[in-house]
């Protein structure tokens, strides 16, 4: 125990020292067993985790779901989708942030990684906010926190890496993502409304938007066809959800090839990027495991959930003291080692409270709504000052916007996040009404 | 290929303009048809059952093995982009000359790390070479994989002190 | 002294529950505390691993499939995968112990560990969901998933498609159509949810394949241990870690048949299937035999349906 919080108390430092999070976690975890067992058994440990996490394969979704985003983003995809969705707020105060967040969430059920998301459409939404005169905090706000939508609304990456850890069915997670992604879209809507009546100056009058052109909606049609291309392939018992990942992209390519919109150098970028980001994410996942490995080893997870089992609080309470220490730990930790580390010692301990609610009488049940939770909470630690990868994004592609700027235009849909968390917590029903 | 002038990936924070160099080029090539060959075993697979109503008996493995070596494939590009996930809080209030030492502090247990990795991965490699060890269905041998595993970490850990040697 | 055990079966699997944390429990027992096992939350790697983490000492104690890696490495523990080879767990485990250990040397294949236990599950049978197979012809073009490289060489040599996949998968292949059938046991048949997807399901005398399974412990962790708390440990394991690993499937099997009711029509291979089977089986047997070098692989085979009282010739 007191091992671990002192392996939790370097990481934490390795981190802010710049160190990689993936290299960070790997160096602790693996000091951190040969200090325990040995340097003999930890290289060993250390071995099988870097071999055996590249062969696992429902994680063949990580590079394929992201190409298929690719894809479409190469293709200008996302100008269309924020085309037409400025024909539809275009003439209100602060409309074209409503279209970006709008887009953002249209974009996401094409794509399955919210980085990709905020990274696609910020190219795409932030010059025309700039060139309106939008202030950037609620410009890029908008667009950091619209990107979150991505992780919920399916296909998602994280949906999937949860069924892995939790052996959840990945079709259901899937379904139960729908409708909270929907609620999530309407209340960064609410947001901007509420941000631009607040301080009017935040947004421009609005602007009557340009008629929608030919490509604009070949653009929607193409994300509307691939949405409903990959959910059929599900539900209709062709592929797996695993499978709907290579589908996808082979399904991207041919709009892709049929639109026109994707030069050689756009498709080159689209493999090059996809590539570059899978190492990224399967270097976490391997940083994640090893670090995960000393932390059942030194016994973190059994003594946390017998504390919290000794306390004999109700299964509400605890819920809301697990949602608690994931809203801490997402201020400080990356989305993806977040849920590797967490999601292992959490899930058990859910899946056995007794919520007392018809819902939830199935512990499948329960788990599918708690991801959905998971999945949320993560959503919110994207864009959660000191490290919010969504926000760290937008900074790269605005690189004269202060961070700060951008973390104070996300506070109106931090906030609605915030309700949103409360709503699905309150109405099991939300998440498990699509699953049956 | 390639137009030596494109705008580096926005993706990943923190990236720079990523080397333009030969190995650079060959190891994206080789990732794109890697990625590309992912795709086309689960198309061969889900249209061949449908169609012809004959599925691809080796997909699951060869699935398995596309992946793990398009991750070490393209491991030594993100590592050359400086493309890994980095915590970015106040560094930039320290004086230049503290960053660049903690810029070389990160670069060397970067590339510790990633030499253990090599090294084990090495040790794996052989063991699984003395023992025979194959694919379930296509008996293909896992230990090229894992000498592949090793190069890539071992060429990554060189990537990340050239990048601290320069930057 | 505590050791730590790394498992990754599902928590509330039927063995884990009723095989490995009971006899964890009584390794304290037995040495009266000097000795206790710590059962990890979730396992230490991968479980294709598990073999090489109780050698390296990654966990002290760990348990799994002789079938996991497909290498040189466990040849002779192919003796319990084949056809016709009981149907009581408790008795093929036990025969399975005595069996490898004894004639087949399987400590030299367990190398780096020391040996607690060997065990197998119940019969496997041939769920599918097209037809009741009556003759070796309705096996044709069938595309089936089995576990393993024996399993699949039979159903080949019968004229169906044998496919690989994780055990977790099934149900999603099963229920798309994917695949047809499945070899699986009784236990599995609910463990992943398959009842409603699965219409007839075919038993062979002795099982249609059988997977092997094994528990051991770091050798040198071992070698601290005192004499007597080794005794102690030993008295509860080999042979009586068999009887109860076998009453943990048979138990397994028995709540699963059970539960499937007469949602799946179960029925007898045919005469004429089972004697196609058995061409295909020896031939496979023979082949397995001929790569034991010194070892008799074919007498071992005998011995052990003698004492699972298999009549096959
Ligand atoms: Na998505
Ligand atoms: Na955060």
């Amino acid at each position: 125990m007191t091992l671990s919080l002192i392996a939790i108390a370097v990481l934490l430092l390795l981190m802010l020292a710049r160190v990689p999070i993936a290299f960070a976690m790997a160096l602790v975890g693996g000091v951190g067993f040969a200090i325990m067992r040995g340097w003999g058994p930890a290289g060993s440990m250390v071995g099988n985790a870097v071999f055996e996490t590249g062969l696992n394969y429902s994680l063949s979704v990580v590079p394929l779901f992201i190409f298929m985003g690719n894809v479409l983003a190469g293709s200008g995809i996302a100008q269309g989708l924020f085309a037409a969705a400025n024909r539809v707020f275009g003439k209100m105060r602060g409309g074209l942030a409503m279209a970006s967040v709008l887009s953002c969430g249209g974009f996401s059920a094409v794509s399955g990684s919210s980085l990709a998301t905020a990274a696609t459409m910020a190219k795409v939404a932030m010059p025309s906010m700039r060139a309106f005169g939008y202030a950037d905090s609620l410009a890029a706000g908008s667009i950091a926190a619209g990107g979150t939508l991505g992780i919920l609304i399916p296909p998602s990456v994280v949906l999937i890496i949860f069924g892995l850890l939790t052996e959840a069915d990945i079709g259901k997670l899937f379904l139960a993502g729908i409708l909270p992604g929907m609620l999530g879209i309407v209340g960064y809507l609410v947001a901007v409304l509420v941000a631009v009546r607040l301080n009017p100056g935040l947004a421009p009058q609005g602007v009557a938007a340009a008629p929608l052109t030919r490509s604009d909606a070949v653009s929607v049609a193409a994300v509307l066809a691939l949405f409903a291309f990959i959910m059929i392939g599900i539900y209709g018992g062709f592929f797996t959800p695993i499978e709907a990942a290579g589908m996808g992209a082979a399904f991207a390519l041919l709009i892709a090839a049929a639109t026109g919109g994707l030069s050689r150098l756009k498709l080159w970028r689209a493999f090059l990027d996809s590539a570059t980001a899978s190492a990224m994410i399967f270097v976490i996942i391997i940083g994640a495991e090893i670090f995960g490995n000393f932390i059942t080893f030194a016994g973190l997870p059994d003594t946390l959930a017998s504390v919290i089992g000794d306390m004999g609080l109700s299964p509400w309470l605890v819920l809301i003291l697990i949602v608690l220490v994931y809203m801490v730990l997402g201020c400080f930790l990356e989305s993806l080692s977040m849920i590797l580390l967490t999601v292992p010692v959490f899930y058990p301990l859910v899946m056995n409270l007794d919520f007392g609610l018809v819902s939830l009488q199935d512990p499948e049940a329960v788990l599918i709504w708690f991801a959905i939770i998971v999945v949320v909470v993560t959503e919110i630690s994207l864009i959660t000052p000191p490290v919010g990868m969504n926000v760290f994004v937008l900074r790269t592609v605005l690189p004269d916007v202060p961070l700060g700027t951008i973390f104070r235009g996300v506070v109106p849909f931090w906030i609605a996040d915030i309700v949103r968390l409360a709503i699905i917590i309150a109405l099991p029903v939300l998440s498990l009404y699509l699953v049956g | 290929m390639t137009h030596p002038d494109a705008p580096p990936p926005d993706m990943i924070p923190g990236r720079t303009p990523h080397v333009q160099a030969t190995w650079y080029r060959l190891l994206a090539a080789m990732a794109a048809l890697l990625i590309l060959s992912l795709i086309a075993v689960t198309c061969i697979d889900v249209v061949g059952r449908y169609l012809m109503n004959r599925p691809f008996g080796g997909a699951f493995e060869l699935t398995q093995m596309l992946l793990a070596a398009l991750v070490f494939v393209a491991l030594p590009l993100t590592t050359a982009d400086g493309g890994h996930v980095e915590v970015d809080l106040a560094l930039h209030l320290l004086p230049p000359a503290a960053q660049a030492a903690l810029g070389w502090f990160a670069g060397l247990v970067s590339a510790v790390v990633l030499g253990v990795f090599a090294w084990r991965l090495v040790l794996i490699g052989a063991a699984q070479l003395h023992e025979g060890t194959r694919s379930a269905s296509l008996a293909l041998p896992m230990a090229p994989l894992a000498f592949l595993a090793a190069a890539s970490c071992a060429v990554s850990a060189i990537a990340v002190l050239m990048r601290r040697g320069r930057t | 002294e505590e050791l730590i055990l790394s498992s990754w079966l599902p928590p509330r699997h039927p063995i884990v529950v009723n095989a490995i944390e009971p006899w964890a429990e009584e390794v304290a027992e037995v040495t009266e505390g000097r000795v206790t096992v710590r059962i990890m939350a979730r396992p230490l790697g991968t479980p294709p691993a598990h073999f090489d983490m109780a050698r390296d000492g990654v966990a002290d104690i760990t348990y799994g499939l002789h079938s996991f890696t497909e290498d040189d490495r466990f040849e002779r523990a192919k003796l319990g995968q084949f056809s016709f080879l009981g149907d009581d767990a408790v008795t093929n485990s036990q025969a399975y112990w005595d069996i490898y250990t004894g004639q087949l040397d399987a400590s030299a294949e367990h190398a780096g560990t020391r040996l607690l236990g060997l065990f197998m599950h119940g019969p496997g049978l041939l769920h599918n969901n097209q037809r009741k197979i009556e003759t070796p012809a309705d096996m044709a073009g069938m595309k089936i998933r089995v576990p393993g490289g024996y399993a699949g060489d039979l159903v080949a040599a019968l004229g169906a498609a044998p496919l690989f996949m994780s055990s977790p998968e099934v149900y999603e292949r099963l229920s798309r159509g994917v695949i047809d059938g499945v070899a699986f046991t009784y236990e599995a048949m609910t463990a992943f949810n398959l009842t409603d997807h699965i219409k007839y399901s075919m038993t062979v005398p002795g099982g249609i394949y059988n997977t092997t399974w094994f528990l051991v412990m770091n050798e040198g962790k071992w070698e601290g241990l005192s004499e007597a708390d080794r005794a102690a440990i030993d008295a509860i394991s080999g042979p009586a870690f068999a009887e109860r690993v076998g009453k943990a499937w048979n138990d397994a099997d028995i709540a699963a048949k059970e539960e499937v009711g007469d949602k799946v029509e179960f029925h007898e291979a045919s005469p004429e299937v089972v004697t196609a089977l058995r061409e295909a089986a020896s031939a496979l047997e023979a082949q397995w035999a001929e790569g034991l070098g010194e070892y008799d692989g074919l007498a071992a085979l005998a011995e052990f349906r003698k004492r699972t009282g298999v009549g096959i010739e």
